[in-house]
């Protein structure tokens, strides 16, 4: 048996696929999840584009990112079960391939961010100069967060077309 | 297995109506299935989320392998073995799917 198929015979691959509210529960679960990351990373993406000029960036960071990070609890375990489920269908499948090189580009985006432009935001978020639009590397950063975790979100709902 | 709500690759212009024996049956999510043999052929006939079977009175037990059923539906474009069912008559009750 291939791992793959190792995986969807597993318990948890059983059970996901026939015991009748797991699925859908775990469905739920990840939209939750998706829609508290993508809610609370939108309002720092869009504070970087420019919008709500009169609020610290650093600030607003600190209270909407352990959001972002806590939202992963519910995203990740849920995927990883469905993806028991139909492992094979899933590792066949170019959308899935290509929304998870979506969110491998969306993290890294995130971690360029913070490695470069916000370890200067004492700068760019001064009170003097927060009126501003923000600098070009961290409004790019907000349009390619946005870009990146919509198209994640599209990929994902495409999984049940292709 | 996976497409659970993309109807438009089912050729919804042709109806087709099957009659066979159950060789084998998932009662998965996120849709049900049979295989349904009919003389000629062996089609994988797509059926619904379990949920939805068991409310509309459909039980695993009554798609059994060795089970006569008919089936109506729509053929997949791009697998002409699939076939995505309206409805599925098994043992003298009809049960629709949509």
């Amino acid at each position: 048996m291939t791992p793959l198929g190792a995986l969807e015979a597993s318990a948890l691959g059983q059970a996901m696929r026939q015991w009748m509210w797991l699925y859908p529960s775990v469905e739920i679960a990840h939209i939750v999840g998706i829609a508290l990351l993508f809610g609370s990373i939108a309002v720092l993406d869009l504070r970087l584009l420019g919008v709500w000029k009169r609020v610290p960036v650093k600030a607003l960071a600190a209270q909407v990112l352990p959001w972002s990070a806590a939202s992963f609890v519910l995203i990740v375990p849920s995927g990883l079960m469905m993806f028991v489920a139909h492992a094979s269908d899933f590792i066949a499948s170019p959308v899935f391939v290509l929304k998870m090189c979506l969110i491998m580009a969306a993290g890294v985006n995130a971690a360029a961010f913070h490695a470069i432009t916000f370890r200067t935001v004492d700068v760019w978020d001064s009170e003097g100069m927060r009126k501003l639009v923000p600098p070009p590397s961290a409004r790019l950063a907000g349009a390619l967060s946005l870009a990146l975790w919509v198209s994640v979100i599209a990929c994902g709902r495409l999984l049940a077309y292709y | 297995m996976l497409a659970h709500h993309g109807w438009s690759e089912y050729d919804s212009a042709t109806t087709l109506k099957l009659t066979g024996k159950i060789v084998e049956s998932g009662y998965e999510h996120p849709h049900g299935h049979v295989r349904l043999e009919t003389p000629g052929k062996t089609w994988t006939v797509v059926l619904a989320p379990p949920s939805r079977m068991e409310r509309r009175g459909l039980e695993k037990a009554m798609l059994t392998p060795g089970a006569e059923a008919s089936v109506e539906g729509y053929a997949n474009r791009g697998k002409p073995e699939e076939l995505r069912a309206e409805r599925i008559t098994i043992g003298g009750k009809t049960f629709e799917l949509r």
